[in-house]
C-alpha cells in the first residue's frame, strides 16, 4: 500500500510542471461533458486537476473515495485539452492517476473486476478474442437478440450489453444504395482513377480487435476505398489490441506488452502507413512513442511507428480524396469522436470528406465535438450519467433532421446506434467510410 | 450531522449538498488562485424557491453565504469568507424566454454567456458583453461583477444590457427590479444591483437586452516596435472620434505565450506590442473608419497592418486574444492579474513605468490591455511556492495600483474589488465614501450575511 502511494507521488512529481501549468482559468468547464451535466467542479477538468495537485502537495490523501470517484467519473474524452490555453496535458495526467488507483485498490465495481480479467487475460490474444466474440456474432444474427435487448425484466446493464451488440449489425444501406441507372454518374471516373494513381503504394490496415470481430463490414469498406485510391492494402492478420482499453483502465504494463507486439508486426509487414478506422485505436497507436518512452529497445521504433499512423479520414485527405461517381441521396450529419477530434486533432478532414460526396446533403451537428458518453465501457459502469450525456447528444442529432448519422469510432457508433434504436428513430448510424464506399458501387 | 445541513438537504436534495472536505477543496478559489477560503458546504439549487428557502435556513443560523457561477472571477469575489456556504448556481442554466419582438431574453443566472449568444445568433442577435471567459462564465456572474469585455468599448458594459432582475434578498424575500428600456421607474435599483459583487442578494432571473449583430465587421491586426507606439495609436484613434467595436493590446510576453498554445493565431512574436482592432456597423462606415485606423497605425510606426480576410481568420485572432490569460500559465504557474483603469491618453507614459516596476521587483510580467477603455491587465507570473517572490508580487501590485491612481485612474475596470482589492479601496475612497456604500449595502443585507468580506474594507458583519 505504502509503496504504491509513493508511486503516485513519484508520478505526480514528474508531471508536476504539467499540473502546475493549470492556472484555474476555467475555460475547460463547459467543454467537459460531466461538468455540463452535473455543474459540480469536482467533475470538471480544472477540478480534477486541482484534486490531483492536492494529492501531490499532500493536502488530500490519495486513498479518499471522493478522489477515486471523481477521477473515475471522467470520460477521458480530452475535450479539455483542445480548450486549454495553458496546454495542460490532462489526458496523460488522468491516465497516470488511473493507473495508480488501479494498482492500489480493488476495483469498486464488480464490472471493474470483470473488466480487469477480460483486459489482461482475453484481450491480449487474438485467438481468445475470437472465442470471446464467437457467441456474440451468432447472437447478432438472430432475432432473439432483438427480443433480449427489449426484455423489461433484465438488469439495466445486461440490457445495455445486448443493445450495444444490436448496434453492431451492419448498417441497413440497401435503401441508400445508388440506383445503377442514375444519370449523374460521371462516365470518366474509371479512366481518371488509373491515371491518377500510377504507383501501388502498400498500406497496412489496423483492423482493431473488436473491429475485426464485430465490424468486418467497416473494414471491408475501408479496404475498398483504399483500393479505389490505388493502394494495396496489407491486412495485418496478427496484430493485437492497441492497448487503449488497458491504458484507460490503468493497466499500463499490459498495454506496453501489446504495443511491442504491434510494432513488431507492423515493421514486418513493410507497409508505408498504418491506417485505422477506429479513432480510439488511432489515438493510442499515435501515442506509442510516449507509452514506450522508457523502453530502451523500443523507444525509437515506437516513435517511428507512431509517425506512420493515420486515421482513414486524414489519410484520404492527404492523398487527394476522390469520391466515387454514384450519388447517395441522403441527409447526413457527423458526430466527431473525441479520440479523433480532441486526442488526434483530426478536426476538419471527416467533414470535408462528407461534403464532397455526390448526392449527400451535409447538415452540421450542434455540439458535434462533445462526447456521446460512450468512452470505452463507461456507459456500462456509469449508465445513468452516460445516459444523460447520450440523451443530450441524440436531441442534437434529432434537430438536424438527418437520416444518416456518421462517426468514426466503433464505440461511439455502438452507443449512438443503440440510443437511436431505443428512441425508435429512423436514423442510421454508420462509419463515414461506409458511406464513402457506397459511392463506388 | 447538524440540523441546518439536514434542512438544506431537504430543500435541494441530499445529492445536491456537498459537505465532505475532500469535495469542498475545489471550491476554495476562483480563477485568481492566490486567495483560498474553503467553504463549509456547497449547495446546488435549481429554482428560485430553493435559493430563497436555503438563505432563510442559513440566516436563522447566522451562517454567511455567497453565490457562485463558473468561478472564473479574478478578484476572489466568489469565495466563501468566514466559513460560509457556497450557493452554486451552475444548474440554474435555462434560457426561460426569448422575446424577439422586444429584443430581450429572460435567463436563469447559471446560463453561460456564450450559450445565450449562440441561442439567438441564428436570428441575427447577440448578448453584447463578451468577457474573455465568455465560453464558461455565467450571466449571473456578469451581473454581480458588472462584467465587461473587448466589445464593451462600443456596446457598453453588462449594466447597459440588463433590463430586469428577480432577486432573492439575503433574508429570503423575493423582489423584482425592473427597468423599461434604459429608464427605471422610481429608483434605478437594477443599476444599483448590477455590480454589487454578490453582496445585495442573489439574482435568480435576469432579463437581458439582445443586440443586433452588426451588418459589417472588419478586424485588423497591427504590430508595433514599442508599447508606446501602440498606445499612442489607441489614443489618436479615439481622440479623432473613431470608436472601434474593440481595441485590444497584447504585449510581447503575452503574444509569445498565445503563439505557443493551441490558439496560436499567427501573431508576430518579435513585436513589442500587437493591437487587435475591430470596426463594425454599416459597410460604408466600417470602410471609412478602418482607413482612418490604418492611417493612425502607420503614422505611429506599425510594422504590419493586416486585415482578417475571412470569418475564420477573424475568429482565430479573437481566440488568441481571449485565451491570453490562460496561456500565461506557460510562463509560470501562478498569476496575479491587475485590473486598473487609467485615462487612455496616459497609456504611453504609464505602461513603460509599470514594466519598470515589475523589473525592479525581478518579476516576469505579461500585459493585456483593453486599450480603448484604458483598462490594463498587467499580469505577474510567479511561483507561489516561493515566499520571497510572493512578497515581491504583493509589493509590486501595490506600486502599480498607486501609480494608476496617481495618474487619475481607478482600481478595477471589470474584475471587481472582491477580496483581492479591498486593501486598495482607501487609495480612492474616503471613509465617508465607504460609509455611504456600507449604508446602501445594509439596506439590502442588514446582517451582512451575503458575501461578507468583499469590497468594503470595514467588516460590518460579525466574524465567525
Amino acid at each position: 500500500m505504502i509503496g504504491s502511494m509513493t508511486a503516485l507521488n513519484h508520478m505526480i512529481d514528474s508531471e508536476m510542471d504539467k499540473l502546475r501549468a493549470c492556472v484555474h482559468c476555467g475555460l475547460c468547464l463547459n467543454v467537459c461533458p460531466t461538468y455540463i451535466e452535473r455543474g459540480d467542479e469536482n467533475d470538471s477538468p480544472r477540478g480534477r486537476l486541482y484534486l490531483m495537485r492536492a494529492v501531490a502537495e499532500g493536502r488530500l490523501p490519495p486513498t479518499t473515495s471522493a478522489f477515486a470517484r471523481h477521477i473515475d467519473l471522467c470520460l477521458g474524452c480530452r475535450a479539455c485539452e483542445t480548450a486549454c490555453p495553458a496546454g495542460v496535458r490532462y489526458g496523460r495526467l488522468w491516465e497516470a492517476v488511473r493507473a495508480d488507483i488501479a494498482a492500489r485498490q480493488q476495483p469498486v465495481h464488480l464490472i471493474g473486476r470483470f473488466q480487469r480479467f477480460v483486459l489482461n487475460r482475453l484481450f491480449v490474444s487474438r485467438r481468445r478474442l475470437r472465442w470471446l466474440f464467437a457467441p456474440a456474432r451468432v447472437l447478432r444474427r438472430s432475432v432473439l437478440l432483438d427480443r433480449l435487448a427489449r426484455m423489461p425484466i433484465l438488469p439495466l446493464r445486461l440490457k445495455k450489453v445486448f443493445m450495444l451488440l444490436l448496434a453492431t449489425r451492419p448498417p441497413r444501406i440497401e435503401r441508400f444504395r445508388p440506383s445503377v441507372q442514375s444519370d449523374d454518374v460521371r462516365e470518366d471516373h474509371d479512366a481518371d482513377r488509373t491515371t491518377t494513381f500510377p504507383t501501388r503504394q502498400a498500406v497496412a490496415l489496423f483492423a482493431g480487435c473488436v473491429g475485426r470481430e464485430l465490424f468486418d463490414h467497416t473494414n471491408r469498406a475501408t479496404i475498398k476505398v483504399l483500393q479505389e485510391h490505388g493502394r494495396r492494402v496489407i491486412n495485418l492478420k496478427e496484430h493485437v489490441c492497441c492497448g487503449a482499453l488497458h491504458v484507460h483502465a490503468g493497466e499500463v504494463e499490459t498495454a506496453r506488452e501489446l504495443a511491442r507486439k504491434n510494432i513488431d508486426i507492423f515493421e514486418l509487414s513493410r507497409g508505408e502507413t498504418l491506417i485505422t478506422n477506429i479513432a480510439g485505436c488511432g489515438a493510442m497507436l499515435k501515442e506509442y512513442g510516449e507509452l514506450l518512452a522508457d523502453d530502451p529497445d523500443y523507444r525509437r521504433r515506437a516513435q517511428s511507428f507512431a509517425r506512420r499512423v493515420r486515421d482513414i479520414s486524414e489519410y484520404l485527405m492527404d492523398i487527394g480524396f476522390r469520391p466515387g461517381p454514384r450519388p447517395v441521396n441522403v441527409k447526413a450529419t457527423y458526430d466527431a469522436p473525441c479520440h479523433l477530434f480532441h486526442a488526434q486533432r483530426v478536426t476538419k478532414a471527416p467533414v470535408e470528406l462528407v461534403r464532397r460526396l455526390p448526392g449527400v446533403t451535409f447538415i452540421p451537428l450542434a455540439e458535434a465535438h462533445v462526447c456521446c458518453g460512450s468512452a470505452g465501457i463507461y456507459n456500462l459502469i456509469h449508465p445513468q450519467l452516460a445516459g444523460e450525456i447520450l440523451h443530450r447528444k441524440l436531441n442534437n442529432v434529432r434537430r438536424t433532421g438527418a437520416d444518416v448519422l456518421l462517426t468514426g469510432n466503433a464505440g461511439c457508433l455502438m452507443t449512438l446506434q443503440s440510443g437511436v434504436i431505443e428512441m425508435g428513430w429512423d436514423i442510421q448510424v454508420m462509419h463515414l467510410i461506409e458511406l464513402i464506399a457506397l459511392t463506388y458501387e | 450531522m447538524t440540523n441546518w445541513i439536514k434542512e438544506l438537504q431537504s430543500i435541494v436534495g441530499d445529492e445536491n449538498v456537498l459537505i465532505s472536505p475532500d469535495e469542498l477543496l475545489v471550491y476554495e478559489c476562483d480563477a485568481l488562485t492566490i486567495h483560498k477560503r474553503a467553504p463549509r458546504a456547497v449547495i446546488f439549487p435549481t429554482t428560485t424557491e430553493h435559493v430563497s428557502r436555503s438563505v432563510k435556513v442559513l440566516g436563522e443560523q447566522g451562517i454567511p453565504f455567497v453565490a457562485r457561477g463558473a468561478g472564473t472571477g479574478l478578484s476572489g469575489g466568489a469565495l466563501a469568507e468566514a466559513g460560509g456556504v457556497i450557493i452554486e448556481l451552475s444548474r440554474m442554466n435555462r434560457i426561460l424566454e426569448i422575446d424577439w419582438e422586444n429584443q430581450r431574453a429572460i435567463v436563469q443566472p447559471g446560463v453561460i454567456n456564450i450559450a445565450l449568444t449562440q441561442a439567438v445568433a441564428t436570428r441575427g442577435y447577440h448578448f453584447a458583453p463578451d468577457p474573455s471567459s465568455q465560453p464558461t462564465c455565467t450571466i449571473g456572474g456578469n451581473v454581480a461583477e458588472n462584467a465587461s469585455g473587448p466589445h464593451c468599448l462600443k456596446y457598453g458594459v453588462t449594466t447597459d444590457h440588463i433590463l430586469g432582475l428577480e432577486v432573492v434578498l439575503p433574508d429570503g424575500r423575493i423582489i423584482n427590479l425592473d427597468r423599461h428600456g434604459a429608464v427605471a421607474l422610481g429608483y434605478d435599483l437594477v443599476g444599483l444591483f448590477v455590480g454589487s459583487e454578490g453582496m445585495f442578494g442573489i439574482a435568480t432571473r435576469i432579463t437581458v437586452r439582445l443586440t443586433r449583430l452588426p451588418r459589417a465587421v472588419k478586424t485588423l491586426m497591427a504590430d508595433f516596435p514599442t508599447v508606446e507606439a501602440a498606445s499612442q495609436t489607441v489614443s489618436d484613434t479615439i481622440a479623432a472620434g473613431v470608436i472601434p467595436a474593440a481595441m485590444e493590446m497584447m504585449d510581447q510576453a503575452t503574444v509569445r505565450a498565445v503563439e505557443e498554445s493551441v490558439f496560436a493565431s499567427g501573431l508576430p512574436i518579435d513585436a513589442a506590442a500587437v493591437l487587435i482592432i475591430e470596426l463594425d456597423g454599416l459597410p460604408v462606415s466600417v470602410d471609412y473608419e478602418s482607413s482612418r485606423v490604418v492611417h493612425f497605425c502607420r503614422a505611429n510606426g506599425a510594422r504590419h497592418v493586416i486585415v482578417a480576410r475571412s470569418e475564420a481568420e477573424r475568429e482565430r485572432l479573437w481566440a488568441g486574444r481571449k485565451n491570453a490569460f490562460g496561456a500565461l500559465g506557460r510562463i509560470n504557474s501562478d498569476l496575479m492579474v491587475q485590473d486598473a483603469v487609467i485615462p487612455r491618453s496616459r497609456l504611453p507614459e504609464v505602461l513603460p513605468e509599470i514594466y519598470r516596476i515589475a523589473e525592479r521587483y525581478r518579476l516576469r510580467m505579461a500585459c493585456v490591455i483593453h486599450a480603448g477603455d484604458g483598462n490594463l491587465h498587467p499580469t505577474l507570473c510567479f511561483d507561489g511556492r516561493d515566499a520571497d517572490e510572493l512578497r515581491r508580487v504583493d509589493a509590486a501590485c501595490k506600486e502599480i495600483m498607486e501609480l494608476c491612481v496617481r495618474v487619475g485612474g481607478t482600481l478595477t475596470g471589470e474584475h471587481g474589488i472582491g477580496l483581492d482589492k479591498v486593501k486598495y479601496m482607501s487609495l480612492i475612497f474616503s471613509e465617508a465614501d465607504i460609509e455611504a456604500m456600507a449604508r446602501v449595502r445594509a439596506v439590502f443585507d442588514p446582517r451582512g450575511l451575503c458575501n461578507p468580506g468583499k469590497v468594503l474594507p470595514v467588516h460590518r458583519c460579525k466574524a465567525f
